[in-house]
């Protein structure tokens, strides 16, 4: 079995790698950054199965099986076990009261809050200032790269593979069972597994909306992905709206022509 | 002194150029978006009437406050160019039904929920403006909803919904030209797939 301990620093080396070798010259607005569409098509049609199949009848059970405080009290607890995430990348991005804030989440909920099941800090008014490597890489003005659907993991670009794996090793969970062989595998897959069904359950309506009107699944994915993503502003522009698009039919002739032009 | 008197005057000018530039009234705008809210909310969500009555009056405020075919105009992007008067007639036609009916279903989750109004974002578009909101969701953080709304004389229509930061506009436009660049039968097997959509609805 490949050690996750070697396997995250090659995943990211990896990423990297392809990050500083993606194009990122696409200026149109109205078109998405789709080099590798072929592959990216496949990979969606093979998650996609695996979605149907495997996590969405496993998230259709869950939420069946397990009544919604249950749920939430679970979802807590994942949630709980990010603020060390939020609490780094507040920091990295200068945002020092946030960062406090995520610290002291922390503490008060892990103690007061039985593990995160309970957040007792919203209650006193300390809410959750999430932050994730994602966004201090797009504040950092780190390019994202071409779009990309990885197996399993979904629509991402080099950028939030990056960002994902840093992600995971900034989870307390990743730390506890570094060191100890025996338990280490067990856990912490249990607790990705647990956390990825955890989070379908709360997405299953959305996505099946989703897909009942689109006559192309892949490229509405691809859109609302992108579009989102391009919102996360580097510094320099963080008040730039990019959802106000041209959206005047007299300038239309100019957007055909300047797509036609590329 | 006269340096002062200056300064003002050209502040004056400014100040009334500006007035003249915005032209969409803002406060008109928040207005139109919060009224077509409630009314879905008061008179069609929480209203105690049958199924088919909701129905109906959801179609009826939905395409009274959508600008539905400067919309499906946006949204065929390039392929409008070229296709032909009944290939338009016959898109924006179902893009219409296919939004009434989706959008009626949809409508239903915002049960027992209220929007919070956070004013206005100018918008580069003439005649456009961003009316802001949130929507408390079950779990987690509220969502963001903004309303793209455009102003002709003293009519506010919605062109856009921005949900998180996602412009449906461009998520519709991209879909299709994904499609249609897929498929050798161009527009008119888009309009076929989704008149096929709309009946199994």
């Amino acid at each position: 079995m490949i050690k996750k301990s070697i396997l995250f620093p090659v995943m990211a080396a990896l990423l990297f790698t392809t990050a500083s070798c993606a194009t990122t010259g696409n200026t149109n607005p109205h078109e998405d950054n789709d080099s590798l569409e072929s592959y990216n098509r496949a990979v969606f049609k093979f998650n996609y199965q695996v979605d149907k199949y495997v996590l969405k009848p496993i998230a259709e059970g869950y939420r069946d099986i397990t009544p919604e405080a249950v749920r939430n009290r679970i979802s807590n607890i994942f949630l709980n076990m990010k603020e060390p995430l939020y609490f780094i990348n507040n920091l990295l991005q200068g945002n020092f009261k946030y960062s406090g804030i995520s610290l002291s989440r922390f503490a008060i909920n892990t103690t007061l809050g039985l593990g995160g099941m309970f957040d007792v800090a919203e209650g006193w008014g300390i809410s959750r200032e999430n932050s994730r490597f994602d966004q201090t890489f797009a504040k950092w003005c780190i390019p994202d790269g071409p779009f990309i659907v990885l197996p399993f993991l979904g629509p991402s670009t080099p950028r939030a593979a990056v960002a994902f794996a840093f992600d995971m090793a900034a989870d307390p969970v990743y730390w506890a069972t570094l060191n100890d062989a025996n338990v280490k595998d067990k856990i912490s897959y249990t607790y990705t597994a647990l956390e990825a069904i955890s989070l379908r359950a709360q997405n299953i309506e959305l996505l099946n909306e989703l897909e009942r009107g689109s006559v192309d699944f892949y490229s509405t994915m691809r859109s609302a992905y992108l579009q989102n993503r391009k919102n996360m502003g580097c510094r320099d522009d963080e008040n730039v709206q990019t959802y106000d698009f041209d959206f005047g039919i007299e300038d239309e002739d100019e957007i055909f022509d300047e797509m036609e032009a590329e | 002194m006269k340096r002062n008197i200056f300064a003002i005057a050209f502040a004056a000018v400014l100040a009334v150029t500006g007035n003249v530039r915005a032209e969409v009234s803002a406060a008109k705008a928040e207005a139109f978006v919060k009224d077509v809210t409630n009314d879905g909310i008061e008179n069609i969500i929480n209203a105690k009437i049958s199924q088919q009555e909701k129905d109906a009056r959801f179609e009826k405020l939905f395409n009274q406050a959508l600008d539905l075919d400067f919309i499906g105009k946006f949204v065929l992007g390039r392929a409008w160019r070229t296709a032909t008067p009944q290939q338009r007639k016959d898109f924006i036609a179902v893009y219409r039904e296919l939004n009434t009916k989706t959008w009626s279903k949809r409508f239903d989750e915002f049960k027992g929920k209220s929007f919070t109004f956070k004013g206005t974002t100018p918008s580069n578009s003439a005649n456009q403006i961003f009316v802001n909101s949130t929507v408390a969701m079950d779990q987690g953080e509220p969502a963001k909803v903004i309303w793209r709304v455009k102003q002709t004389g003293d009519t506010f229509k919605i062109v856009d919904i921005v949900i998180e930061n996602v412009s449906l506009a461009i998520a519709a436009r991209n879909e299709y030209a994904g499609f249609i660049k897929n498929n050798p039968g161009g527009v008119e097997a888009l309009i076929k797939n989704l008149q096929n959509k709309v009946k199994t609805m």
